[in-house]
């Protein structure tokens, strides 16, 4: 079931159950990744037009995503989050909606496996 | 001391936390968890003696990770208690950064339990056995230090011991060379002042000084009839009288000690007390600068406190006659750089004269 949700949204199981030990603690990760606020951080920094406080919540983003293995969710995380490093700002507001897109197919798989 | 077993984590995001908390869930250590740079001073200063490593991500809400190594080097934690780093990607100007903050290690996101595990219980063990080590060494100094008081003290003691037997044959009252001692520190303190810090330092002072006691043990080879006279020596008796130098240094050369700074002092004032800057003194007639500059000091104390004291065969001279005597050569000629030197002691040597020397309470 766990390896299934991470085939659905271009994660690593294997790197995942490695670094978790097994299915029931990844659960619990995931709910504390239901709870992060680091997502939101950035899209309403992004909202706000305030780069610092969006680079701040995609750089948090990136390496909760890391550590999860959610690998297609952490490449657009640290591509958003190299262009704020940089203040590239405009350039991040292209990236931002396949941000926002790989996010919420994240939270809707999680939702459907707790 | 206590063996250090707690963690701490300081990391803003929960899971991060969850993670380095489960890696170490064998509970060999305890956890403590901040999630801001704030908390996590505030647990440092509570718990620093507890805390045997320190996790700390860089990028944190309320005071960051710098400011938490900030906190850390003004308390000197930084030297006791391991930070690990964390951070999410490696530049080499961030981790030489890191590193120049006083960190440890660095470990990178995403975390591989293994390499976190081994990494942070070889930093732990690294920095308790570097503690140890200090705590071992600082212990060891102590000893050292102690044990070298104690024969300084012990060698003090002895000399005193050594050189009062010649005054108790004598029947001195024991004072003069107690005496000696304290007017050839002041005046070696007075050269240091006038003619610079070359000469002498705080352990040459205490060695010439320590050899001041002795500049007249040769005495001790001398005969009652000549030593205990009351009344003025003959030319025969003042001829015997003068070899106390010669023997004075042959009574030490049986322990010489090669290129021992201690046992030159020694010679040096048992031999050369007597010289003049004139060359007209005794044993050797040495003048002007040959004679060693410890032993010019002791011969001019000697001669004040001769002066100054009341013996059974005179009076005391008063300070004003004293200082006249010695300045106008009349207990022989003495370098004008000693007595200048001299002159410039005075206020100090006359306070450490005592009324009872001179005899005025009688």
């Amino acid at each position: 079931m766990i390896r299934e949700f991470y085939e659905k949204i271009n994660g690593d199981y294997e790197v995942a159950i490695s670094r978790m030990q097994n299915d029931e603690r990844i659960k619990k990760y995931l709910g504390f990744f239901l709870a992060d606020e680091s997502y939101n951080q950035l899209e309403n920094a992004m909202n706000n037009e305030d780069c610092d406080a969006a680079f701040i919540g995609a750089h948090t983003l990136k390496g909760v995503c890391q550590n999860m293995a959610f690998t297609e969710l952490s490449r657009v995380a640290e591509q958003i989050t190299e262009e704020l490093r940089s203040k590239e700002f405009d350039k991040a507001k292209e990236t931002f909606p396949k941000v926002k897109i790989e996010y919420k197919r994240v939270i809707e798989e999680i939702k459907n496996v707790l | 001391m206590e063996e250090r077993d707690t963690l701490l984590i300081v990391d803003d995001v929960k899971i991060n936390r969850e993670l380095l908390k489960d890696i170490f869930e064998d509970g060999e250590y305890k956890i403590l968890e901040a999630s801001n740079g704030e908390e996590a001073i505030e647990l440092l200063d509570a718990h620093k003696d507890e805390i045997a490593l320190l996790f700390l991500d860089l990028v944190m809400p309320k005071k960051n990770g710098l400011d938490v190594m900030h906190h850390m080097s003004l308390n000197n934690m930084i030297d006791t208690i391991p930070v690990i780093m964390i951070t999410g990607e490696a530049t080499v100007e961030s981790d030489v950064k890191t590193y120049e903050l006083g960190a440890a290690d660095i470990i990178y996101k995403p975390f591989e339990p293994a390499v976190v595990t081994r990494r942070a219980k070889n930093i732990i063990e690294l920095y308790q056995h570097r503690i140890s080590i200090e705590n071992e060494l600082e212990l060891r100094t102590q000893e050292l230090f102690e044990s070298k008081r104690q024969i300084e003290q012990n060698n003090r003691f002895l000399i005193n011991a050594l050189a009062s037997v010649v005054e108790f044959r004598s029947l001195e009252s024991g004072e003069h060379i107690q005496r000696v001692k304290k007017f050839t520190d002041i005046m070696l303190r007075h050269w240091r002042a006038l003619y610079g810090e070359k000469q002498f330092s705080d352990e040459q002072i205490e060695l010439i000084v320590d050899a001041s006691a002795l500049h007249d043990i040769g005495k001790i080879a001398i005969p009652d009839k000549i030593l205990l006279k009351p009344e003025r020596f003959n030319d025969e008796e003042y001829e015997e009288m003068k070899k106390h130098t010669i023997y004075g240094c042959k009574m030490l050369e049986k322990f010489k000690q090669e290129e021992n700074e201690f046992y030159n002092y020694c010679y040096d004032i048992c031999r050369y007390h007597h010289e003049r800057y004139d060359g007209r003194g005794y044993p050797d007639g040495l003048s002007g600068d040959n004679i060693p500059v410890w032993a010019q000091i002791v011969s001019i104390v000697d001669v004040y406190d001769a002066l100054v004291s009341r013996r059974v065969y005179k009076d005391s001279f008063s300070m004003e006659e004293t200082f006249r005597m010695i300045n106008d050569g009349e207990c022989g000629v003495f370098s004008p750089k000693l007595l200048k030197c001299f002159n410039d002691a005075r206020d100090d040597l006359i306070s450490n004269t005592t009324k009872e020397q001179m005899g005025e309470e009688e």
